[in-house]
């Protein structure tokens, strides 16, 4: 298995400035600014193998889009070792980005003006796209992602959803071998969610397109990914398979119990109270410490109960729990102030 | 080379067919701008028609002038309006210039392609007509170098002009913003082209020679063309040195254009 991504000690240090307001404010910015450094990204590793499909999930702010633009070759790092496809990706702009794809789902790579169909068309013709294998793709893309209907009109009038589709078809006509997914269903409604999904899953499977996942939405991670990264203030926290986190971190089950009448303080051994409304409670238990089964039997024996319902707790709470409670992370964060 | 050419001429083609989807509200649109741009012209024409003459130049030598000046800077608008800095700098804030920067294409052709702005034809249209009415009312002893040279100084003019856009384009990546000083020299200078320069102050004048060399551009050109006699008692190779005045100033613009995109670094966010 041969790495495509294999980031050694990767840094990025910022100069936040505090700009000069005002009538020459932009011109007295050229010459004396007060800056303080912040470490986005801060010696991270990781190595991503040719093929695979990795989520890389973070609070707001965590570092992700800076380890993206750092990939893509947009930022040069501060310090740190970060090759990919055999490509210093900042030195190598011209060389490297033919082989990447990537879409950032706050913007879009087409001609605001143009018809689909014309940008799709100038992209071809920038990547320098056989003919064959861009109908071929084409042909392909337009099916799973739904284009035709939208495929003459102009990328102003679509909406968020439509725009998605025509920036991801867009971004893998060039049959790149590695791409950078940022935010893809953000603001997407659930059918336009589902076919995302599928054809990211698409080209995984069917093209083995290397691709890397950054997402505010845990339920594309589960639904995709085997293999997750989770960074936060600059750190990477972990990195392993979705289900391992779960079971270190989740493992939790919710009980819901609806009463006959309103009961103080209902409680059951080994569960935990979590809220209490009316009638209504919700309980959290540990799957290895007691089973449903107990509970309900212990219910059953000391209260009037109407109904009940045990599910598990739901993913995203999970990665909440994580991030808020800082379960993976222990180390204050570095900042520092300078002036030039 | 030929790749990058056949791609310019694509994006600008496709530009210009969706800028002609609406061919009516496009013509009105040019109609309008043409007006309101002469009416800068006509009224300075009838002040200098009350007063016969500016600084011993009279109105058609001025509308000679003016025209061109017009013409190339309206010529230059629409070729090089990828690199005004009105649109640029958000094309850097907004990181649409990220986008650019991510595919396997020279970066300053995708600048220049990434702009075509047709409309300013009510511009380079106002712009001949002056011109045109200038060479009119002026007996230009026609030889074949003063022949030769009007076409070469356009051509002139309109590096002369893109390279100052240029410039103002690579101050946005440190600055995001625009330098609303910079007008002094793009739109500031054209405008000071537009007139006979002798007439101005000196301070003036030696900003429009040293630091915006633009008096090599319409001045001592047409003081030659039109055979005017010269108050600054300029030497007279300084009529004929435009094109190396703007090959000059094109070359340091793209050294510093290319230093901006070198030193360039996208943000965090």
């Amino acid at each position: 298995m041969t790495p495509i991504i294999t980031v050694r000690n990767l840094t990025k240090t910022f100069k936040v400035f505090h700009d000069h307001k005002g009538y020459f404010g932009a011109l007295r910015n050229l010459f004396d600014r007060k800056f303080k450094l912040i470490e986005a990204v801060y010696q991270i590793n990781f190595t991503i193998t040719a093929g695979e499909l990795v989520g890389y999930i973070g609070p707001n702010g965590a570092g992700k889009s800076t380890t993206i633009k750092m990939l893509t070759g947009l930022l040069v790092p501060t310090s740190g070792e970060l090759r990919v496809n055999g490509y210093i990706p900042w030195k190598d702009r011209r060389k490297y980005v033919k082989y990447i794809g990537a879409v950032f789902g706050q913007r879009t790579t087409l001609w605001w003006d143009l018809p689909v169909c014309d940008s799709l068309n100038l992209i071809k013709h920038i990547y320098e796209i056989e003919e064959t294998q861009f109908r071929k793709n084409l042909g392909i893309f337009r099916e799973i992602l739904d284009l035709d209907t939208f495929m003459e009109t102009p990328v102003r009038s679509l909406s968020l959803g439509q725009r998605m589709r025509a920036d991801l078809c867009a971004a893998l006509l060039h049959d790149p071998t590695l791409v950078f997914l940022d935010e893809p269903t953000i603001g997407l409604d659930v059918v336009a969610k589902q076919r995302i999904r599928d054809f990211i899953q698409f080209i995984n499977q069917e093209k083995h397109t290397t691709i890397l996942l950054t997402t505010h939405d845990i339920s594309d991670v589960a639904k995709l990914c085997e293999r997750v990264i989770i960074i936060d203030l600059g750190k990477i926290l972990f990195d392993g398979k979705l289900e391992t986190l779960l079971k270190t971190f989740g493992g939790r089950r919710l009980l819901s119990v609806d009463f006959a009448e309103a009961y103080l303080k209902p409680v059951l051994e080994n569960a935990e109270i979590i809220s209490i409304q009316g009638s209504k409670v919700l309980y959290s238990f540990e799957r290895d410490v007691v089973s449903a089964s107990n509970l309900i039997n212990q219910l059953s024996t000391k209260y009037r109960i109407l109904d009940l319902e045990v599910h598990d707790q739901p993913i995203e709470d999970t990665i909440r729990e994580i991030y808020e409670k800082q379960l993976l992370y222990n180390q204050p964060h570095a900042e520092k102030n300078f002036t030039s | 080379m030929q790749r990058n050419l056949t791609l310019l001429h694509r994006l600008i083609n496709i530009q210009i067919r969706s800028q002609l989807q609406y061919p009516f509200s496009f013509f009105m649109e040019i109609l309008g701008s043409a007006l309101i741009q002469s009416f800068f012209f006509i009224s300075f024409a009838l002040v200098i028609v009350r007063f016969e003459e500016i600084g011993g130049w009279n109105l058609g030598e001025v509308a000679f002038i003016w025209g061109m000046t017009e013409f190339s800077f309206g010529l230059m608008d629409m070729i090089f309006s990828g690199f005004d800095y009105d649109y640029f700098g958000p094309l850097i804030r907004l990181g649409r210039f990220d986008q650019l920067l991510l595919r396997p294409v020279n970066i300053t052709l995708q600048v220049l392609g990434s702009r075509f702005v047709l409309r300013r034809i009510g511009k380079i249209f106002q712009g001949a007509v002056i011109f045109l009415f200038g060479l009119s009312q002026v007996g230009v002893n026609w030889t074949p170098l003063r022949i030769i040279y009007i076409p070469i100084l356009i051509i002139s003019q309109v590096l002369f002009f893109g390279s100052l856009f240029i410039i103002g384009a690579t101050t946005t990546f440190w600055t995001m913003e625009r330098l609303e000083i910079l007008n002094i020299f793009t739109y500031g200078g054209s405008e000071i082209m537009s007139y006979p320069m002798h007439i101005f102050p000196r301070a003036i004048r030696l900003i429009f020679t040293y630091i915006v060399p633009a008096i090599f551009l319409s001045y001592f050109p047409a003081v030659f063309i039109l055979e005017k006699t010269d108050p600054l008692n300029a030497p007279r190779i300084v009529s004929f040195i435009a094109p190396l005045v703007s090959l000059i100033l094109l070359w340091i613009a793209l050294r510093f254009w290319r230093y901006g995109i070198k030193n360039y670094q996208s943000s965090g966010s």
